[in-house]
């Protein structure tokens, strides 16, 4: 069976044991222990304050074990609210920890194709366009070069300086910009980049970019988004979900 | 006694709660967002620890990113992570260190969770050094120390202050200057005994005020997180969700009129300093200061304090909020024509505006 | 039996009534209170659940029985060890005062939880954060809550579980009477200030008495009392020394932020501070929860874990008043079989 084909019968193939594969996750064991309702996380949640979001309830449906309710999470928006600030962490009367349970739950997503489904899961693909592209490139995960003053209009005018005089800027507070050596930006050396690479290849990381990308192209396609020869064109994916 | 099944911390008073914070032979690990908007921090962290305090730091320019962020944002397996972190750690073996300094947040929260799994799970330990092994060939050793850079900074903070030729004081009034601050999530929301008098009331940064003679100001909405909230701001369509936790800070804090922002995350520290100049551009409003008020990381106001220069030592330049009303009000001896000047100290242009809102006169 | 003498620790509501009991009974018996009166903590108390009945008429009551029985109380004295010395105790205080006793009943009481712990309720540091405690205390001696600026409070917070049911705090057991504790003083302040609003925060209402769900009904019903389904999350102090707190309201599932004027903490009951010295020396040992552990929860609750060691009132678990009483007549029946059923 295609995954196209899998993607329309979910039920029966991508979804089977999602309790059991949350539970393979050491995270789920630390940040589920057991829920009591009370509602402490979502009081200081700052994406329930911005969100139709809420924590607590997201704790309980991983508790209840409901392979219908996880699916439709999976699925959803909903777990891509959540800011990580783990404020939620601090609070717990009862020492979970809903963002750790959120990371799972988004893990699962991504292995199964479920994040194509929402808007907000989409979403991961510009960030591995980006982010994690920079993590191979540069060895970093920012680099000045990667933040456009015409994508960051937050960024103010001085960024906008900055960036137009990077070097200059950058060697005037004593920043190593792409140099060899240490110091603040200094370029990371082929050698380090490869045992980058090696690490995100052995332990799964390049496995997770490349799972993104598929499951992205396969909705590009379903999207219509394509080529001449019917291919996903990524580039057409991309601004359709800048736009989104 | 019975098992209890739930672990329970001890009955503790967190803000009275000291950690253990290591005293000398540091191995750096830097921060990708300092590194980019605030270099000159990193570089005056260094040369407070090497030339004022006299201790030693190995700065290696073979470690790289931790990969926290791509980790919070989901893209990066906790596995990967996990081996990213232990690469940082057979370096520090490898160059016969103990003792990490880390200056970003999330890093800091990172490596602590790791740490925490490696201790609560041994095997997922076996398994990053199985994975770091064969990606690498390396092995690494456990830190014995792991400090955030300003949980060093407030261990030597009275030996700043007796060096200290400046005090946080309002030179005019002979006032302590009105200082808030804001711990960065990551610091001890996830493990309160990571931090210094725990995450509710944390004495990190209050700590260094009251040493350096400011004052510390409590407002309601201090805890609450700056919004960098990872996928939100990496996402363009995400950002209200950024800077609308910032603006409920500023709205927080505005009715105390603090002379500045006090910050021990480089990601908060930019991300304070940049709404500012957006919410004035969206809403017209000012928070603060003449116009906007100025946002500074422990590094940063300690090198002030210990009369670094601010813009060729602590680069001061590369935030949108205008510092210089903070130097005038402690007295900071600086040059404004320097600013906006390149290596040599020629002129190299300078940004539209500075500040909250272009100037009108 | 006559010539057996009993030592009983602790000189509250639990210690008297079973003293009482005890010498009327014909034993001989020794109350030891470590301060000046005997009452314990209901002497800072101003009105009971659920009947707002004086606590003082009861601890005068109680200190009258003590008296007319013939026990022989002694003040200022602190036990602080318990030893075994062939068939009998040996006691000892604080001022190397020792009594010898046939048998020993342990009414120690319990601890209020520090609310400085909860450091995210701002308690000690804002002036408007109080704890029931406090509510009593100031009820009993001004007759008027006001706030730390002096004005009649608008607003009123009444925060349930503080220091109860809460693993960050090292305390995962119930507390049991500061539900209806809050209902009773939620009460007290409505008829005291009928313009002023009052909710409580709570997580479950756990009114187990016979006649706390009808003063829940009268809250609601008459009072207009606000019961807002979620815990307090944190509390803040603003510029104008109000308190802005932030609560989830669970069941409509939205994050609720609003600002007060003051917030009251009800304060859950912790093990006696003297419980872990009192365990030293002998077989008593303690539960999961820090308190005396019973023989057995069911048939032998007044029973220590050392034979001859017997324990009433708030030393085993959190209870109210009323249950505190009973729980002592229920140990002095213990103790009269301990004696019968002992060889000579």
């Amino acid at each position: 069976m295609g995954i196209c084909q899998a993607l329309h019968k979910q039920g029966s193939f991508m979804y089977s044991d999602l309790n059991q594969r949350l539970k393979a996750d050491v995270r789920l064991e630390e940040g589920l222990q057991a829920c009591m309702n009370c509602g402490i996380c979502t009081a200081i949640c700052p994406a329930a304050e911005f969100y139709e979001y809420d924590p607590r309830s997201i704790a309980i449906t991983v508790q209840s074990g409901n392979h219908e309710k996880i699916a439709a999470l999976l699925e959803s928006d909903t777990i891509w609210y959540c800011g990580q600030c783990m404020s939620c962490k601090t609070r717990c009367p009862r020492n979970n920890c809903p963002g750790l349970i959120i990371n799972v739950l988004r893990k699962l997503s991504q292995e199964t194709g479920a994040f194509i489904k929402s808007r907000m899961g989409r979403q991961q693909y510009l960030i591995v366009k980006s982010i994690g592209a920079n993590i191979l490139q540069f060895g970093y995960c920012v680099h000045p070069t990667s933040l456009v003053p015409a994508t960051h209009p937050e960024q103010g005018p001085v960024w906008r300086w900055v960036y137009e005089n990077m070097h200059e800027v950058y060697a005037a507070v004593g920043a190593n910009l792409d140099g060899d050596g240490p110091g603040a930006m200094r370029k990371i050396s082929p050698t380090d980049l490869k045992e980058l690479h090696q690490i995100f290849k052995v332990s799964g990381g390049l496995k997770l970019y490349q799972t993104i990308g598929h499951f992205s192209q396969l909705k590009a396609i379903e999207l219509g988004l394509t080529d001449e020869n019917g291919d996903a064109d990524m580039e057409k994916y991309t601004q359709y979900l800048l736009n989104e | 006694m019975n098992e209890p099944d739930m672990e329970t911390k001890t009955k503790i008073r967190w803000s009275e709660y000291n950690k253990e914070i290591a005293n000398d032979k540091f191995f750096y690990l830097r921060s990708c967002i300092r590194q980019n908007f605030n270099p000159g921090a990193e570089k005056v962290f260094l040369s407070i620890l090497q030339n004022k305090l006299g201790k030693e730091v190995y700065d290696d320019p073979h470690h790289t990113t931790c990969s926290g962020i791509g980790y919070h944002s989901d893209i990066v397996p906790f596995e990967t992570f996990q081996t990213m972190v232990a690469r940082q750690f057979s370096l520090m073996t490898e160059r016969g260190y103990k003792n990490c300094a880390v200056s970003c947040i999330t890093s800091f929260g990172g490596y602590n969770e790791v740490l925490s799994t490696w201790k609560e799970f041994p095997e997922e330990l076996e398994k990053t050094r199985e994975n770091l092994l064969k990606a690498t060939g390396r092995t690494f050793e456990i830190p014995e120390n792991l400090s955030h850079a300003c949980d060093i900074i407030y261990k030597f903070r009275k030996e700043i202050a007796a060096q200290a030729p400046y005090r946080l004081i309002n030179k005019e009034t002979g006032e302590p200057l009105k200082i808030v601050d804001h711990i960065g999530c990551h610091y001890a929301k996830i493990f309160p005994e990571k931090g210094v008098g725990g995450s509710e009331y944390s004495r990190v940064l209050t700590g260094m005020i009251e040493a350096w003679g400011g004052e510390a100001v409590d407002y309601p909405e201090r805890r609450h997180c700056c919004g960098f909230g990872f996928r939100h701001y990496l996402i363009k369509n995400n950002r209200s969700y950024s800077i609308s936790a910032s603006r409920k800070k500023f709205e927080s804090m505005q009715p105390y009129q603090p002379d500045m922002i006090l910050t021990n995350c480089p990601g908060c520290n930019m991300f304070l300093d940049r709404w500012q100049y957006a919410l004035a551009q969206i809403e017209g409003k000012v928070y603060g200061g003449k116009n906007g008020i100025p946002v500074l990381s422990h590094e940063e106001l300690a090198a002030l304090v210990l009369g670094y220069d601010p813009w060729k030592d602590i680069g001061l330049q590369m935030h949108q909020m205008d510092v210089e009303p903070l130097l005038d009000k402690i007295g900071v001896e600086y040059d404004p024509k320097l600013k906006f000047t390149g290596v040599k100290g020629q002129y190299i242009n300078e940004p539209e505006f500075t500040g909250c809102l272009a100037r009108t006169d | 039996m006559n010539n057996k003498h009993v030592a009983v620790i602790g000189g509250g509501i639990a210690g008297m009534e079973a003293a009482s009991v005890l010498a009327r009974q014909g034993l001989k018996v020794t109350l030891i209170e470590k301060q000046a009166n005997t009452g314990g903590k209901l002497n800072d108390w101003d009105h009971l659940f659920p009947d707002f009945s004086s606590p003082e008429v009861l601890v005068n009551s109680l200190a009258t029985k003590t008296k007319d029985s013939g026990v022989n109380t002694v003040y200022n004295t602190e036990i602080s060890r318990i030893e075994r010395a062939g068939k009998r105790f040996e006691l000892r205080a604080n001022q190397d005062a020792r009594f010898y006793a046939d048998a020993v009943l342990v009414a120690s009481g319990f601890n209020v939880f520090d609310a400085t712990i909860k450091e995210e309720y701002g308690y000690g540091l804002f002036g408007n954060v109080i704890t029931s405690v406090d509510f009593e205390k100031r009820m009993k001696k001004h007759g008027q809550l006001h706030t730390i600026q002096g004005t009649d409070p608008k607003r009123v917070a009444i925060i349930h579980c503080v220091g109860s049911r809460d693993a960050k705090v090292g305390n995962t057991y119930c507390s049991k009477v500061c539900c209806i504790t809050g209902i009773k003083q939620a009460i007290e302040i409505s008829e005291m200030l009928p313009d002023c609003e009052v909710f409580c925060f709570y997580m479950d209402l756990r009114l187990y008495g016979s006649k706390f769900d009808s003063l829940y009904l009268q809250a609601q019903k008459r009072h207009k009392i606000q019961f807002i389904r979620g815990r307090l999350s944190e509390a803040a102090e603003r510029a104008d020394k109000s308190i802005q707190i932030k609560a989830e309201d669970t069941l409509q599932g939205r994050p609720l932020r609003m600002t007060v004027d003051m917030v009251i903490l009800l304060v859950g009951m912790e093990p006696g501070a003297s419980t872990s010295q009192l365990i030293q020396k002998n077989q008593m040992t303690v539960d999961e929860n820090g308190f005396l552990k019973s023989a057995n929860v069911h048939c032998a609750r007044n029973q220590s874990t050392q034979e001859g060691i017997f324990m009433a009132g708030t030393a085993i678990c959190p209870m109210a008043v009323n249950e505190t009483i009973e729980n002592a007549r229920s140990a002095t029946t213990e103790i009269i079989h301990f004696f019968e059923n002992r060889r000579p």
